[in-house]
C-alpha cells in the first residue's frame, strides 16, 4: 500500500457515537496520504473518504474513515467545512482489523495549511468549557 | 404546579376503576403561578456533557447484578468486543432508550422545565427525548410500551426523583455499544437527579429488571454543564448516516443510500 505508513501507537480512545469501534485496531496507526473525495457531516458518525495513490501507479484506493458525531466534533473545533473535497490530507487511522480500506479516525493534517485536527474530547470532562 | 388529575381524583372518590381517568383531561392550562413556580427550581440550564471516563469506570466499580445466565452472555459479548468483533447493539439506529441513554451516551443533553413537566432532549440516535411528568399524575394503568417508557417525577428539595415504567422489553441495558442485553420486560427505573456542584449534575439510578438482573442495579452517571455555543445540541438523525447527498431523476436534492457494514459506511 503506497501512500500509506503503518506504525504502532499508544491507545487512542475512539469515542464512538452509536457503535463500538472495536472493529478498528487502536494499537496500530495507518497514515492515509491522499486527496479528499468527500466529507459527510452527519450523525451518528461523520465519514471522510480519501483517495490514496498506490506505489505501483495503479488506480488510487478509496479509504473510508469513521469519525465521531458532528456534535462531538464541533466541541473540539471542527465544522462541516473543516475538510472539503479536493483537499490534500494526511490522515492517521486505526485500521479495520479485517484489512479492508477503512478505519477509525485519529488525526488529520491538511497538507496545504499544515493545520492539524483531532477528535479527542475526553479532556473535556469538566464544566464551563469555551 | 398543575395538579391536573381532578377527574382522576374524582373517579377515585367515586370508587371507579383508575383506568377511567384515562378518558379525562390530564393536561390543564398552566396558570401564572405554575410558571412562577419554575423560577424556584434549581437552575439546570445549559447543555450537559457526560463524563465518559466515569461511565467506563463504573462498569467495574458498580458491577451489574446480572442473573447467572445473562452474566455468561455478557461475558461472551465482552470477549467478542475485546477480540475485535463487537456486537452492533444499536447499529439499527433504533433509540438506545431507557436506561441506556443515561448509561452510555457519549453525547450532550439538555433539560427543559415547563409547568408540570421536565423534558430531556439529546442528540445522536434520533433526537432522543424523555418526557417526565411532574404534575402529580400517576403512571397509566397499562402504558403502551415505548423506548423511553412512561416517566413521572417529583421534587424532593432540589432533587428530581423520576420513576419510569412501560419500557419496551427489547430495550437494552447496555454497558457499552457492544455489550448489553434486552431488559425482557417489567423494567422499572428510579432516578435521583441533583446538582453535586453548581455545574455538575449527577443521576443516581436504581434499575430493576427482574428477568435479567438478580437484584436492583445501583449506579450513577455524571454530567458537566456547558454554556458555550459549540455545546448547543445538534440534530441527531441516526439513519442519516446511511445516506449520502445526491440528486433524484427530477434533479431535486435527495438522499442516496450508502452501503453499510457494522454500522459504518462500507469500505469499497
Amino acid at each position: 500500500m503506497a501512500g500509506l505508513l503503518v506504525g504502532i501507537s499508544s491507545y487512542v480512545s475512539p469515542c464512538p457515537a452509536h457503535h463500538s469501534f472495536a472493529m478498528f485496531d487502536p494499537a496500530k496507526t495507518v497514515t492515509v496520504i491522499g486527496t479528499v473525495k468527500d466529507f459527510q457531516w452527519v450523525n451518528p458518525h461523520v465519514v471522510l473518504w480519501v483517495y490514496a495513490p498506490t506505489k505501483d501507479g495503479g488506480a488510487p484506493e478509496l479509504w473510508t474513515i469513521e469519525l465521531t458525531s458532528p456534535g462531538n466534533l464541533t466541541r473540539v473545533g471542527w465544522t462541516r467545512h473543516s475538510v472539503t473535497p479536493g483537499d490534500k490530507v494526511s490522515v492517521d487511522i486505526a485500521p479495520l482489523r479485517n484489512g479492508a480500506h477503512g478505519g477509525g479516525f485519529k488525526k488529520l493534517t491538511l497538507t496545504e495549511s499544515g493545520k492539524v485536527l483531532t477528535s479527542e474530547f475526553k479532556d473535556q470532562e469538566r464544566p464551563g468549557l469555551q | 404546579m398543575r395538579f391536573a388529575c381532578l377527574a382522576f381524583m374524582a373517579c377515585l372518590a367515586l370508587g371507579r376503576p383508575v383506568a377511567w381517568a384515562a378518558t379525562g383531561t390530564i393536561d390543564t392550562p398552566p396558570k401564572a403561578a405554575d410558571w412562577a413556580a419554575i423560577a424556584k427550581l434549581p437552575d439546570w440550564s445549559g447543555t450537559w456533557t457526560p463524563n465518559i471516563t466515569d461511565q467506563d469506570r463504573r462498569i467495574e466499580t458498580d458491577p451489574t447484578p446480572w442473573t447467572p445466565t445473562v452474566a455468561r452472555q455478557v461475558a461472551a459479548m465482552q470477549a467478542e468486543e475485546k477480540a475485535g468483533h463487537p456486537r452492533g447493539l444499536f447499529v439499527n439506529c433504533l433509540p438506545q432508550g431507557m436506561p441506556s441513554w443515561m448509561l452510555i451516551s457519549h453525547n450532550a443533553l439538555e433539560i427543559l422545565f415547563s409547568p408540570g413537566r421536565v423534558t430531556l432532549l439529546g442528540e445522536s440516535d434520533g433526537n432522543r427525548l424523555r418526557r417526565i411528568y411532574t404534575d402529580g399524575r400517576g403512571h397509566p394503568a397499562d402504558p403502551d410500551p415505548s423506548f423511553h417508557g412512561h416517566s413521572i417525577g417529583h421534587w424532593e428539595g432540589d432533587t428530581l426523583v423520576v420513576d419510569t415504567v412501560g419500557v419496551l422489553p427489547q430495550t437494552i441495558i447496555a454497558l457499552d455499544e457492544a455489550v448489553g442485553v434486552p431488559n425482557d420486560g417489567d423494567l422499572h427505573v428510579i432516578e435521583r437527579l441533583h446538582l453535586a456542584k453548581p455545574d455538575i449534575l449527577v443521576d443516581d439510578l436504581q434499575i430493576m429488571a427482574p428477568h435479567v438482573l438478580r437484584a436492583p442495579w445501583k449506579t450513577s452517571r455524571i454530567y458537566y454543564r456547558q454554556r458555550a455555543r459549540k455545546y448547543e445540541i445538534e440534530e441527531g438523525v441516526c439513519l442519516q448516516g446511511s445516506f449520502s447527498n445526491g440528486t433524484d431523476r427530477e434533479g431535486h436534492a435527495s438522499f442516496v443510500p450508502v452501503p453499510q457494514m457494522d454500522g459504518n459506511s462500507k469500505p469499497q
